[in-house]
């Protein structure tokens, strides 16, 4: 595409990238059969060949307004475009610089910003959430329906292993929402993992990975997210722990993400690249483990095998770590039955803050996704990520689990 | 900025402020772009060098408020440019500055999908693949398959009269449409075609494929399903020069076959798109010919012997057969995405779509080397070369002056070419704004005058999309003086 | 001799537009095969048949091109020389059936429903209008949508729109193998089966229901007809009695036709409920539909009912002129056809009221 980027922009780092995706994208309009909110709103504005335009006018220096702004905040950052466009266009990285942009230019409502600080703040700390989540439970009953549905419900975890003199270890991250909300995830992957010799830890005062922030351009916390967790996973790499599981995809895209974030930052820079590399998601840490698994598998006795799953794919999952396929596989080789579901590449809607800053849009997803997934009456529905999970969890009544306890079903029976 | 609508026609007067207060009242809200930030993402579509700022963008979701945008463009005397999802290449959906944009993008229903008649009624701004999605659960598809089918809506494909990778053996558009329903400009309701295969009258149905949005704006369209074939495999054939690979194509075609689809893409359009899909295509190929067989096992089995026979007497270097579906889909992937994986090797392109007889297809691409050279602009080759369907993809830099001028006169040659060659400036993505003038070429004034009393005959007033498709014949003879060296060529100037 | 059809072509428009000035009218007439057909003959005779000939045929394009006044058999029996056909196999109705004929009724034969109608295998016609220009669409390549297709407009346009002097053709390799098969049914049965088989990838190229017998064709490679007649039920027919079987379906020389009743094209959608309206002969899987008799009123209102429509098709004069010989156009219809007619001929000299009474 033709550009002329202004003068404040051009000759900057961050311009002479945004100018390199512009002009990578040719118009083609594919991507636009695969956003999400295109699919909901119809309009160009609202895809990602809109929002790339609309962020073009802005480097080119035309006015931008509230508009602009309203268009790209409505975008889930679920990188569904990226996985379709055939011209190679990076479009988050566009993105997250018209945001950056736009949000110095275009004043927000108080209410949005206090809507923000609560996010950013309260969130990603465990000792203000969970309470909050308890507290809320407690008063569901009395809450309006569109709030109600928001507080989930508290799932209380089968045991961890017992601590197993295995030689190889691997850190697992215990997260901000999930230790709270889905605290059986970890649980169930470490006793998995447990079955294959590998003992999986907790490393004490990780804290949030920092995405919850970062997603909200709360840019210096969410670096020092990072920095703390990166402070309190070094010793133990260091010690001869093997790899970093990430069983919450959403967590584990931005891990990975963590040598980018972190490349101007001549103290962490090296060692972000190097956790970014030795992060896993746990479906990827099973697959290459697969031919202890599948024995594991023969001579386990609790056969629930021919269940019917529908498995959603987070964003963070098939769209940002393009990891496609992985999670089916293991669960057909666990003997379930994986079905089919109707648009499997769109989000759930769940996209970090999204169900709170978007409720109208959120909302049509989840139920669209839940729609899809039940279409053909499944036993049990599963996903990769802790947002994903409590955010469809909260439009229906069957449970929606993360797939490795099905795995850890099959082999250690259900508790 | 404030808009400039000084370049509008001076034909449409039009009270801007009054023509947003009587729409007002007929959309909602968020139905109606009025200002520039707004309105600038819809300056074009997939051809992006030529762009132009709407006056406004309307967004309808129900026939009933098409019927009433119409009603009051039409006393108002304003004109209307239908847009689908704009990934035309030919400019179609390009605004006019005194226009109101109609985005058919959100009547996107399916209304109905018939096993038992084979049909599917759809709204216009559904997706071309979304039908073949909704019929699949009963064995049943959508024939044409446009490249861009994932994106592509119905409305658009009959307003182009679209052809696809199929088109061969299951025809185009036309072909596979029973019924449209439209407004004229005037709002009033028209059924052209019917429930049948055929309906009284003219047939009018086959004229409204293909008018690119000049005859009425369409609103429904009933669509044949096809049923699926058990079986389908593609053949690969890779060749160490292109004269031999169009060679073998014609020679395909003389052994008596028809394959479902038989396409072609040369070395540079191989580079862009490997990269994208990683099919496994031979990257020291100059040309690549896919060539699919489906039916019965037996029947494709009895067909891919007889292909692999003269692909291999026409001298192709490698011969591989998808061994599975997956295999199938991955070498089908590469040529879908091809225009837009071209955009991975440069930042724009221009997509040529003239149709030569077979025969001519290597003298065709021995004379675009050499217009490439003349010109000094790399050109990638993807061919549907089974209906002698070329798309030469012109590249170029907007951002460096006079390339695009250079692109725009690199492509005026090829099609002129192709005229003289016995074919068509436009075989499948429409005449729009891009080939107004080179119509010239293919039409005498007789013939453009014919259409213009057509083009009449539904839209006396010429508002819907204007300055697309026909040229007048005053920019007729303009462009014939011009061409017969008396005159100055001047091409639409691409507007920035 | 191309010089002498030129100038002859040439000497025609000045006809035409003489014709025009002084406000006459033209039949135009091929071999007078289908004068049955339609409006009544009013004008002029103008006999089209000495513009005739194959123009150019290239097998290896699959495109031939020949003049209106060429006999369909001719141009069947060059396609035959060659292994390839006319895929929607017109019916001729006599030997002096012309190419021209063909487009202006646009008739198509049992294997229409297969493959598709005159219309979808026109790539370009030659017309010389009513104001006695000859003007060129479309053109001899399997794809072209520059300008209007006015080609395909020709098809079934009967003449009113200009008299056609040329036309390009799509045309096919003969199918490898053929087998006719035949069983007994009701006419429910048929009409649900054939709409089943036609929703699976069976080569069925040809169906035709009457009095209680299906008789099906299957077209294509041999393994294919081979696989599908293991599927299908029926008994296969001798070679030679299904040609002459399909010919009479085709030709109309099948005993249902026969007779002085009135003849009803019945053009329904294919899932149509069997209309009790009399005797009955079902084509196209449905989509087409035979009566013999009936009441007039209550066959066209069955047809719209349904989405289709109902043509009087071989009848007396005084029949057709009662009833009209083609389903009323809608009232915006109506007028764009009279607008189109304007566009072409605006002096009406071509046909007039041979497709509708009031152009
Ligand atoms: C990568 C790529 C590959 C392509 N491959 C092919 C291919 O293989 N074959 C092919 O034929 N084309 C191809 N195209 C061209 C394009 O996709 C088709 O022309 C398509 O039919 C356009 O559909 P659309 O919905 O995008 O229409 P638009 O581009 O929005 O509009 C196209 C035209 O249709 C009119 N129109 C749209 N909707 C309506 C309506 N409801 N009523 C009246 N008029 C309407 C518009 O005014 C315009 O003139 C390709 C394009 C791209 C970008
Ligand atoms: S798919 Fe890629 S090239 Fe096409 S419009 Fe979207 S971002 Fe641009
Ligand atoms: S990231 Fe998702 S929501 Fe945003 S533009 Fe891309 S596909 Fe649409």
């Amino acid at each position: 595409m033709e550009t002329h980027l202004a003068d404040f922009i051009k000759d900057t780092a961050e311009g002479r990238e945004a100018d390199a995706i512009l002009r990578a994208c040719v118009h083609c309009g594919f991507c636009n059969a695969t956003c999400p909110t295109f699919q909901l709103l119809g309009d160009e504005l609202d895809g990602p060949r809109g929002r790339i335009y609309l962020i073009k006018q802005l480097l080119e220096g035309r006015p931008v307004s509230e508009k602009t702004q309203c268009h790209l905040d409505r975008c889930l950052s679920c990188r569904s475009c990226e996985t379709t466009c055939p011209s190679g266009v990076n479009y988050y990285r566009l993105l997250v610089i018209g945001r950056g942009l736009v949000e110095q230019r275009v004043p927000r409502s108080l209410a949005a910003r206090a809507t923000r600080l609560l996010l950013t703040e309260a969130v990603p700390r465990r000792w203000i959430f969970a309470p909050s989540v308890r507290v809320g439970r407690l008063l569901r009953a009395c809450l309006p329906a569109k709030l109600a549905e928001k507080v989930p419900d508290i799932v209380t975890a089968k045991p961890w292993p017992r601590p197993a003199a295995h030689r190889r270890r691997m850190i697992v991250l215990a997260g901000c929402v999930q230790s709270t909300l889905t605290p059986n995830t970890n649980a169930a992957a470490a006793r998995v993992l447990d079955r294959l010799g590998i003992a999986l830890f907790e490393a004490p005062g990780a804290g949030c990975c920092g995405a919850m922030r970062h997603h909200l351009h709360a840019k210096a916390p969410a670096l020092d997210d990072i920095r703390r967790v990166i402070d309190a996973w070094w010793p133990h790499l260091e010690n001869g722990v093997e790899g970093v599981v990430m069983t919450a995809s959403g967590c584990g895209a931005h891990v990975r993400d963590y040598g980018v974030l972190l490349r101007h930052d001549p103290a962490y820079a090296e060692k972000a690249a190097r956790i970014a590399a030795m992060t896993r998601d746990v479906s990827e840490v099973l697959a290459s483990e697969q031919e202890a698994l599948s024995r594991l598998l023969r001579e386990s006795g609790t056969d629930r095998a021919g269940r019917r799953v529908a498995f959603h794919s987070p964003c963070t999952l098939q769209h940002w770590q393009q990891i496609r396929g992985v999670v089916e596989g293991l669960l057909a080789a666990a003997g379930y039955r994986i079905v089919p579901i109707a648009d499997a590449h769109l989000c759930c809607g769940s996209a970090g803050s999204y169900s709170i800053s978007q409720p109208l849009l959120a909302r049509q997803l989840r139920d669209n996704k839940l729609a899809a997934m039940t279409a053909s009456a499944p036993d049990v529905l599963v996903t990769a990520n802790v947002g994903c999970q409590t955010h469809l969890q909260s439009g229906g009544t069957t449970p929606v689990r993360h797939w490795i306890e099905l795995i850890d079903e099959r082999l250690n029976g259900v508790c | 900025m404030s808009l400039d609508f000084s370049t509008g026609d001076p034909r449409f007067a039009v009270d801007r402020p009054a023509l947003i207060a009587r729409l007002s009242v007929v959309l909602p809200a968020d139905a109606l772009l009025t200002v520039e930030e707004d309105l600038r993402p819809y300056e074009c579509d997939g051809l992006t060098a030529y762009r132009c700022l709407p006056s406004l963008v309307a967004l309808p979701e129900n026939e009933a408020q098409v019927r009433a945008i119409l009603r009051i463009c039409h006393e108002l005397r304003v004109p209307v440019v239908p847009r689908g999802t704009a990934t035309g290449l030919s400019g179609g959906a390009t605004p006019h500055p005194d226009a109101v944009v109609v985005s058919m993008a959100r009547l996107k229903k399916i209304l109905r999908v018939d096993p038992f008649s084979r049909t599917a009624v759809v709204q216009p701004g559904v997706r071309n693949l979304a039908v073949s999605e909704a019929a699949a659960p009963y064995g049943l598809y959508y024939a044409p398959d446009p490249s861009s089918q994932i994106a592509c809506t119905i409305g658009g494909n009959v307003a182009e009269n679209s052809g696809g990778v199929h088109c061969l053996k299951y025809g185009l558009t036309v072909h596979n449409v029973l019924r449209v329903r439209g407004l004229t400009i005037d709002g009033e309701s028209v059924e052209f075609g019917s429930a049948a295969l055929d309906a009284a009258g003219y047939d009018l149905l086959a004229l409204i494929n293909g008018s690119e949005g000049l005859l009425t704006l369409l609103t429904e369209v009933t669509v044949r399903l096809t049923p699926k074939p058990p079986l389908a495999q593609v053949v690969i054939a890779s060749f160490a020069d292109v004269r031999r690979a169009g060679e073998a194509v014609a020679r395909i075609i003389a052994a008596g076959i028809i394959p479902a689809g038989l396409e072609m893409m040369d070395k540079k359009a191989i580079h862009a798109v490997e990269p994208y899909v990683k099919a496994g295509y031979n990257l020291d190929a100059e040309a690549i010919l896919l060539c699919e067989s489906d039916g019965t096992p037996e029947e494709v089995a009895e067909e891919i012997v007889r292909v692999v026979e003269v692909l291999d007497n026409s001298g192709a270097s490698e011969i591989r057969v998808s061994q599975s579906e997956v295999e199938r889909l991955r070498f089908w992937a590469g040529r879908k995405a091809a225009f837009p994986a071209v955009g991975r090797v440069t930042p724009d392109y221009l997509c040529m779509d003239g149709t030569i007889p077979r025969k001519r297809l290597a003298d065709m691409l021995e004379a675009i080397e050499a217009l490439s050279r003349k010109y000094a602009l790399r050109c990638a080759n993807v061919f549907h070369a089974g209906d002698g369907n070329l798309h030469p993809l012109i590249m170029y830099d907007a951002n460096q002056a006079g390339e695009l001028e250079r692109a725009v006169a690199f492509g005026a040659e090829i099609l002129e070419l192709s005229v003289r060659f016995g074919g068509t400036i436009t075989g499948e993505h429409g005449v729009g704004l891009e080939k107004i003038d080179l119509m010239a070429e293919q039409f005498a004034s007789g013939e453009i005058a014919a259409f213009h009393r057509l083009k009449a005959a539904f839209d006396e007033d010429g508002l819907l999309n204007p300055g697309k498709g026909v040229p007048t014949l005053a920019r007729c003879r303009e462009y014939t003086l011009a061409r017969a060296g008396t005159a100055p060529v001047t091409f639409v100037a691409p507007k920035s | 001799m191309i010089d002498t059809l030129e100038t002859l072509t040439e000497n025609w428009a000045d006809r035409v537009a003489e014709t025009a000035d002084r406000g006459g009218t033209l039949a135009i007439r091929g071999g007078g095969s289908k004068a049955f057909y339609g409006g009544p003959e009013l004008g002029e005779p103008f006999d089209v048949r000495a513009n005739r000939g194959i123009v150019a045929y290239e097998p290896t394009e699959l495109v031939v091109t020949a003049r209106a006044g060429t006999l369909l058999n001719d141009l069947q029996a060059a396609l035959a020389e060659q292994g390839q056909f006319l895929p929607f196999e017109p019916p001729h109705f006599s030997d002096l059936a012309t190419v021209g004929g063909m487009l202006a009724t646009a008739l198509s034969g049992p294997r229409r429903q297969a493959v598709g109608a005159v219309r979808d295998f026109v790539l370009g016609v030659k017309v010389l209008t009513g104001t006695g220009e000859i003007l060129s669409f479309g053109g001899q390549v399997m794809k072209n949508v520059a300008g209007y297709d006015v080609s395909r407009l020709m098809a079934g346009s009967l003449g009113t729109l200009g008299l056609i002097l040329e036309v390009s053709l799509k045309v096919l390799p003969l199918p490898a193998a053929e087998k006719s098969l035949r069983l007994t049914m009701d006419e429910s049965g048929a009409l649900d089966r054939l709409n089943r088989w036609a929703g699976q990838p069976l080569p069925i190229s040809a169906s035709a229901w009457h009095d209680g017998v299906l008789t099906l064709r299957l077209s294509g490679a041999v393994a294919a007809v081979a696989a599908a007649q293991r599927t299908l039920p029926g008994d296969a027919l001798a070679d030679d009695e299904a040609t002459v079987f399909w010919s009479s379906i085709r030709e109309q020389t099948h005993a249902f036709f026969a007779g002085d009743a009135p003849l009803w094209r019945l053009s329904l959608p294919s899932a149509a409920a069997p209309q009790a309206l009399g005797a009955t002969l079902i084509e196209w899987g449905g989509a087409q539909r035979w009566w013999r008799g009936g009441d007039a009123q209550a066959i066209r209102a069955a047809g719209a009912v349904v989405g289709g429509h109902a043509t009087l098709f071989r009848a007396t004069d005084a029949m057709k002129a009662e009833y009209g010989v083609f389903q009323p156009l809608s009232g915006p219809l109506l007028r764009i056809h009279r607008k189109l007619k304007h566009a072409f001929d605006p002096r009406g000299v071509f046909n007039p009221g041979r497709l509708y009474p009031d152009f």
